[in-house]
């Protein structure tokens, strides 16, 4: 049984939140990318650390008021992030891109073996944020609720992706975002403080990162460690479109990954009752990604696997 | 003088061939005789991953290439496996074929992006083909003994209860199993030395040095970048087929795409260049779980000690475990020595 158009839709507003995080996720790891080379698997780990964080903050003392908890996630995000950059950015700056990548695996392992530890999966833990209650529960449009949350979120990954466009092609900073991200050494010589433009770099990342854990927590009702540190894959996906260089259409394809993967939970009963394509939906990331690739991809070029970049 | 030296590098690699063998009989023998049958059906388990681990460090470190679908390509091989013990007769070594052949097919499909990317996008994408195999068998499910493509039967029509998936009639039980494993898995790393050692070696040792070099000097760089693919997931294949009779029964919730991930963390921190690395990396992902476990310490701790290495192995010692560990030892030696010589001479001259 096909569902109608308005089934699909209603999983329309969700797709585009959740799809907006994924973007600004993967908006965030495109920039670190280019700037320091090293492409962050421990994305996912470290928002969840700080949603964690703010789970007990806000559950298990009772000094800490709610704003705190929220800040406390975004400034979490950027603490690991700026450590893990001072300490081994210098350590891996010369390596090729993979070890640089290999080597977040382990941050995300530690992070990851640490809040499995700390809170195992015996408790639903949520983090419901205020704006899921601003205006009445949010917005009708037709008989479809849309959340400030949601709204938020959208609006957060545009704003984002925006800002950052203007601030790498307008701000003296951001300039040198890019003469790292073309050439480490050389930029160096010029005079640019590489450690500080990379440590920047690290520390509004992981701010970004914080940020999208938060958000996505008001999206989605129960935060479980590995789920959240494997989202990243998503993530990843529409990073993977965008060539790891286009900001636009990272978060593009985020948004369409987003409500794609959304849209599909009405399919739960197409083509069959027992096989419906619903049940394919966490697919969607990964088809989208290998499917823009090999139609987008048809440059044959070689390949320098010591090139450093 | 020539033909002293050629004798010298003769007898050396005679006394590493001979010491190999050796161990290699210690652990087909003795080791079944020494343990429970926990401890068989783990180290079994060992085994089997130490042939994943070398197939990715087939790809990575003779090649370049990295993949993240190797435990998905597992998957496939055991649910190929899995399938054809149910549905037929075939004898247990045909099988195995079998689920390498059909692993290696998937393998080359996964690796034809190869030939366009390299490096991290390459990863990525492997990523993404892991994370769809693993959701399609997460709906399809393994085969549980009936009939069809996909050999699906409800619980209430398996009649005699639960189908155990079979071994081959010369190891049913589970050191005869362990013994039979290790020799599949031997014949997998010996597979893997002759195709190192001789022409796909020298032209993989080429690609991964240099892609232009190699193609004017005349190597054929799609079908050496293809035939890694099939051989590295042949040999996944095979894996895959051996953890069927392992296990007795599978599901999907066993192949989680993250292990993939954690399987490069894992690899690269056993040693990615040398063959024995790969047989570290089994240990590691399988054997100390379990000795955690059993040491009544959470099995958290694995994950943690993982990220630890591969940080330490990447910032420290690119040759991971398998390299550094004999290296510290000769240091670790000509320390005791050098320490025990100098006391020798300061006694000297008092005396």
């Amino acid at each position: 049984m096909l569902p109608t158009l308005h089934d699909v839709l209603q999983f329309v507003p969700l797709g585009l939140a959740v799809g907006a995080v994924y973007g600004v996720s993967g908006v965030g790891i495109v920039v670190l990318y280019r700037t320091t080379g090293v492409l962050n698997f421990a994305y996912g780990a470290i928002g969840a650390l700080g949603v964690f964080i703010a789970f007990d903050l806000i559950n298990k003392t009772s000094w800490c008021p709610d704003w705190l908890a929220y800040l406390a996630t975004v400034l979490v995000g950027g603490a690991i992030m700026l450590a893990y950059g001072l300490v081994f950015g210098p350590v891996f700056a010369a390596r090729d891109p993979l070890v640089k990548a290999a080597a977040t695996l382990g941050l995300m392992l530690i992070l990851l073996a640490a809040m499995s530890w700390t809170w195992p999966a015996n408790e639903v833990r949520a983090v419901p944020l205020p704006s899921d209650n601003w205006h009445n529960y949010g917005y009708q449009i037709g008989d479809i609720r849309v959340s400030w949350t949601k709204i938020i979120a959208l609006l957060f990954a545009l704003g984002v992706t925006a800002g950052t466009t203007v601030f790498l092609r307008y701000t003296k900073l951001g300039t040198a975002y890019r003469a790292v991200a073309n050439d480490r050494e050389i930029t160096a010589t010029l005079g640019v403080p590489v450690r500080f433009v990379e440590a920047s770099a690290w520390l509004v990342s992981g701010f970004v990162c914080g940020a999208s854990g938060l958000l996505l927590s008001g999206l989605i009702n129960s935060l479980e460690a590995a789920t959240l540190t494997f989202l990243v894959i998503s993530s990843l996906a529409a990073a993977l479109i965008g060539r790891l260089q286009s900001l636009w259409v990272t978060l593009f394809a985020a948004l369409v990954i987003g409500v794609v993967e959304s849209c599909l939970q009405a399919f739960s009963l197409w083509p069959t009752e027992s096989q419906p394509l619903a049940q394919y939906r966490a697919m969607t990331p990964f088809v989208i990604a290998i499917v823009a690739l090999l139609v987008l991809g048809r440059r044959r070029e070689l390949t320098l696997s010591r090139a450093a970049h | 003088m020539t033909r002293i030296r050629g004798f010298e590098i003769e007898r050396g690699q005679a006394v590493r061939a001979v010491v190999i063998a050796g161990l290699f009989a210690l652990a087909l023998f003795a080791v079944p005789e020494l343990i429970g049958i926990y401890w068989v059906k783990i180290l079994t388990a060992a085994a089997i991953y130490s042939v994943v681990a070398l197939g990715l460090g087939l790809l990575y470190g003779r090649v370049g290439m990295v993949s993240l679908c190797q435990v998905a390509l597992l998957a496939v091989g055991a649910w190929t496996a899995t399938r054809l013990l149910y549905g037929t007769e075939l004898p247990f070594p045909i099988v195995l074929l079998i689920a390498g052949v059909v692993t290696g097919v998937i393998g080359i499909v996964v690796g034809l992006p190869a030939l366009r990317v390299s490096g991290l996008h390459l990863a990525l994408i492997t990523l993404m083909f892991a994370g769809a195999i693993t959701l399609v068998l997460s709906v399809i499910h393994f085969p549980n003994g009936g009939g069809g493509f996909l050999g699906q039967v409800s619980l209430g029509e398996l009649q005699g209860g639960f189908r155990i998936i079979r071994r081959p009639g010369i190891a049913t039980s589970d050191p005869a199993y362990y013994r039979y494993t290790l020799i599949v898995v031997a014949l997998m790393f010996l597979l893997a030395l002759w195709q190192i050692a001789s022409k796909p070696g020298r032209a993989w040792a080429a690609i991964r040095e240099s892609e232009p070099a190699a193609l004017a000097a005349g190597v054929n760089i799609t079908q050496y970048k293809l035939w890694a693919f099939a051989l590295a997931s042949f040999m996944t294949g095979v894996a895959g087929g051996l953890l069927a009779g392992n296990a007795g029964a599978l599901s999907p919730v066993a192949f989680p795409t993250q292990d993939s991930i954690v399987l490069l963390a894992v690899v690269l921190m056993g040693g990615i260049y040398s063959l024995w690395g790969a047989v570290v990396a089994g240990l590691l992902v399988r054997l100390l779980p379990a000795l955690l476990e059993n040491w009544g310490v959470s099995i958290y701790v694995s994950l943690l000690l993982f990220g630890i290495g591969v940080l330490q192995v990447l910032a420290t010692a690119p040759g991971g475990l398998a390299d550094q560990v004999p290296k510290d030892l000769k240091r670790l030696g000509r320390l005791l020595s050098h320490g025990f010589g100098r006391r020798a001479d300061a006694e000297g001259p008092a005396a």
